[in-house]
């Protein structure tokens, strides 16, 4: 069982000297147990310390090992050897990202896109309550599904949409938007729908679903970005038919 | 941001999907087999029964909703297919040009409903 062993194709650049990307070959030990993340972390211990990727949990909880494994972007802690076994791996990072180095790709676009949203509880008043705010199970159904997401960027490297519109706030950003907006204790929807409303954002979606097939923790960002979808139409309508109302 | 107009012609394309999924079938249904099978094989009989039908004022008005609102959801999905092609540096005349025919499509509908 031990001298069986897999090939991994994994794409290599250095920000230092490299004009070009390239992929490198490493025969790996192939173990059943083992998911493409230990084959990895194999490759850094054993065979080549200069390869740089990102990982934490080991466990799908943490989002950080996201990459394109045979063109598909997974979570590596998530896919194992023995689905492609004996057929080699080819190991990218995350497309529609700009690539820091090897498999590690920059996300500082992706952190400004999710701070554009506020996904945090906003409240009209100053000072919270002395007591904490009650909700019902069904208020907590409204939008826990949507409060899944480990921010884990598989959904943008599947959105067809991104490569096209890269200011498209995206599915991620659109959903934690939704799940704020959902949330009983939330009164921040107004603020939101500045930024949700606009072309960049729940506009740019024509409904692919590719981010909801791709998402490990089944958080179905397409879903919720229909639903802001008809949040925004009845915004829209409410200010163009009543524009001296409330927004 | 402003607020994006794309919310009006989402809203077309989303009320013309339903629409469209609600009644085409049955449609199909009742004028492809319904009708046909229940006439006999007589065609005169078709025509006239589906005229009677058709010239109902209720039902004019309920074809006349389904037509226009399908056509804008069809302009809609050909106008997002267009641009997903690559011609985002036309969107607008893209636009124009899609609904602009659904528009066209719609008067049409309109005058062969009312002269029915």
């Amino acid at each position: 069982m031990a001298n069986r062993m897999i090939t991994l194709e994994v794409f290599r650049y250095s920000p230092e000297g490299d004009d070009e990307a390239t992929f490198q070959d490493y025969l790996v030990p192939y173990h059943e147990h083992w998911v493409v993340l230990d084959a990895l972390n194999w490759i850094k211990d054993h065979a080549d310390g200069t390869l740089s990727f990102r990982w934490s949990c080991r466990m799908g909880v943490c989002g950080s090992c996201g990459m394109m494994v045979n063109g598909e972007p997974k979570l590596t802690c998530a896919v194992f050897l023995k689905d492609y076994y004996p057929s080699p791996i080819r190991v990218e990072p995350l497309i529609n990202f700009p690539v820091e180095r090897d498999l590690v790709i920059s996300m500082d676009d992706f952190l400004a896109k999710l701070q554009a949203v506020k996904p945090w509880l906003i409240r009209e008043e100053e000072e919270p309550p002395a007591d904490e705010y009650l909700q019902t199970p069904s208020q907590l159904a409204q939008y826990q599904q949507f409060s899944m997401c480990i921010n884990c960027m598989l959904c943008y490297a599947a959105c067809p949409e991104i490569e096209g519109i890269p200011d498209f706030l995206g599915p991620a950003a659109i959903a934690l938007a939704h799940r704020y907006n959902l949330d009983s204790r939330d009164q921040g929807q107004s603020q939101r729908q500045e930024v949700l409303g606009g072309e960049e954002a729940v506009w740019g979606c024509t409904f692919v679903g590719e981010c909801t097939a791709v998402c490990p923790k089944n958080v179905d960002p397409a879903g919720a970005i229909q639903q802001a979808k008809v949040a925004s139409t009845k915004d829209w309508y409410r200010h163009v038919l009543l524009p001296w109302g409330k927004r | 941001m402003k607020r994006s107009n794309e919310a009006f012609w989402w809203s077309l394309f989303s009320a013309g999907g339903v629409m469209a999924a609600l009644f085409m079938p049955a449609f199909i249904v009742l004028t492809g087999l319904v009708l046909p099978f229940t006439t006999g094989g007589d065609a005169d009989l078709d025509y006239e029964r589906a005229h009677q039908v058709v010239t109902w004022w209720p039902v004019r008005i309920v074809l006349f909703v389904v037509v226009f609102l399908s056509l804008f959801h069809c302009a809609h999905r050909i106008r997002h297919i267009l641009m997903d092609l690559g011609l985002r540096a036309v969107s607008t005349v893209v636009a124009a040009l899609c609904y602009s025919g659904a528009a066209a499509g719609t008067i049409a509908a309109l005058f062969v409903l009312g002269t029915l």
